[in-house]
């Protein structure tokens, strides 16, 4: 059966497939190895914001602006949007891994896709209330510039009631409004923290490793990758982490089925946090 | 018409007891994965209370797990589940009408993936999940409303298939058929 829909759904594939195959020739990101189903999802979406009719009429303005691209890329990416997003990671981080960080000399740590920097500020916070921030350097990365520049600023929409009571259910010692300064609706991050954080561009699908790493922290990012492009990556993470050294996935993702499952054991009780064994 | 491919099923909270009824009609042996999105909040166990009465194994899958036929497939709580030919796909983009998992994101999904192989059952009672289920219908796919729906207003609404709890066990019957003549020795 061939209604109008499915005829519509045929040119608009053919239209996306041109608009990916135009970004990578001009701009060189390659989203083409994104997870289908959801990159059509935001990038239909990012036609209604942008209030165009087609995506060959947002291929026109993306292959010509860099900004535009810029636009679309803070569109596929999906931060969390607030500070310990989700405290049951940060506590189980807290209670498993850092007794074993606290026992070795110095502790690089990457945070995989950062985003805008919610998670790896709240990362910084926990390293610091645990008495590692000396000994710690964390390494955050992105693909986007435009996102990596937001999150070096440090700022943060202000945090709310909830955000504070989820610092507490992961654990926090204090209070989470010690660790910023307000500005109206905004919280300026101490200097302490941001200056003590590498924010560096680093593409996953073309960068190779670019240091050796004791935590590696990929939540959630590479749901936004297809198969091919997961496994891939998932070598590259293994090329990154030091023998014994942690991998903290999303709460659904897996390393079934990845080349290196192998070499990792899963911490018992808590979620996926994952150990480089061999 | 089509070999079926894929069964989707969308409900709001609220009807979370007509699923269990529903999910206790699949037969054992359907051919095809079941994929359903429940509105639900971030502590809810589901999966047990919903596979009580339901012949196939009800799962939470982990992204990228691939799906199977005669098992159902429950979105995890925190993320749309988006299907992607014969594979789960985990999404945390924003929620939708206020949901994660959202019912459009996964009907829309199917849609593109499975076209009119696809099946999709909408719970009604409320408004996410009207797009996605018009999406599959415009694709060819075969639809169908349990309850009666207030909140959509469409006009097409009125080519889908209006089911109640008592006759959506013919319409899953009529999906899982396949004609004696295709079954091979």
């Amino acid at each position: 059966m061939t209604g109008p829909g499915a005829r519509g759904a045929e040119l608009e594939a053919l239209e996306v497939d041109l608009l990916l195959e135009g970004v990578a020739r001009q701009w060189g990101f390659d989203l083409r190895s994104r997870s289908r189903p959801q990159l059509l999802r935001r990038l239909r979406h990012h036609l209604r914001e942008e209030r165009l009719d087609s995506f060959s009429a947002l291929q026109a303005r993306v292959l010509h602006d860099a900004e535009a691209l810029d636009a679309l890329l803070r569109t596929l990416s999906c931060t969390p949007p607030a500070l310990f997003a989700e405290a049951a990671f940060f506590r189980d981080f807290r209670t498993r891994v850092v007794p074993v960080l606290r026992t070795w000399p110095s502790v690089r740590v990457w945070h995989v896709g950062c985003g805008t920097g919610e998670d790896t500020y709240a990362l910084a916070i926990l390293l610091h209330e645990e008495g590692l921030w000396g000994k710690c350097r964390l390494y955050a990365s992105d693909a986007s510039e435009g996102l990596l520049a937001d999150a070096r600023t440090g700022v943060l929409p202000l945090p709310t009631q909830e955000d504070a009571q989820r610092y507490l259910e992961a654990g926090g010692k204090g209070a989470l409004s010690d660790y910023y300064t307000r500005d109206g609706n905004w919280a300026l991050l101490q200097p302490r923290l941001r200056d003590g954080i590498f924010f560096t561009q680093h593409n996953l699908a073309t960068d190779g490793s670019f240091n050796e790493f004791h935590v590696i922290v990929c939540r959630d990012t590479l749901l936004t990758f297809n198969r091919a492009l997961h496994d891939h990556i998932h070598g590259r993470l293994f090329e990154s982490l030091a023998r014994f050294g942690f991998l903290c996935l999303g709460r659904k993702e897996s390393l079934a089925r990845t080349p290196h499952a192998g070499a990792y054991e899963m911490l018992e009780d808590c979620g996926r946090i994952f150990r480089r064994v061999a | 018409m089509n070999p079926l491919g894929l069964l989707v099923m969308g409900a709001p909270r609220c009807a979370a007891a007509d699923v269990e009824s529903v999910l206790a009609l699949l037969p054992p042996h359907l051919p095809v994965p079941v994929v359903l999105a429940l509105h639900r909040g971030p502590l809810d166990a589901l999966a047990p209370p919903l596979g009580r009465r339901c012949a196939l194994p009800v799962v939470e899958p982990d992204d990228k797990d691939p799906l199977l036929p005669g098992a159902v497939y429950l979105a995890p709580a925190g993320y749309h589940l988006l299907v992607d030919r014969g594979w789960v796909s985990l999404s945390v983009e924003p929620p939708e009408h206020g949901q994660r998992p959202g019912l459009d994101a996964l009907f829309e999904s199917a849609a593109d993936s499975h076209g009119p192989r696809a099946a999709g059952l909408l719970f009604a009672g409320h408004e996410d999940g009207v797009a996605g289920l018009q999406a599959l219908h415009a694709r060819g796919a075969r639809v169908a409303v349990v309850g009666t729906n207030q909140t959509g207003g469409a006009g097409e609404e009125g080519e889908m298939a209006q089911l109640t709890l008592g006759s959506v066990g013919g319409w899953l019957a009529r999906l899982a058929y396949v004609p004696r003549s295709k079954v091979l020795p």
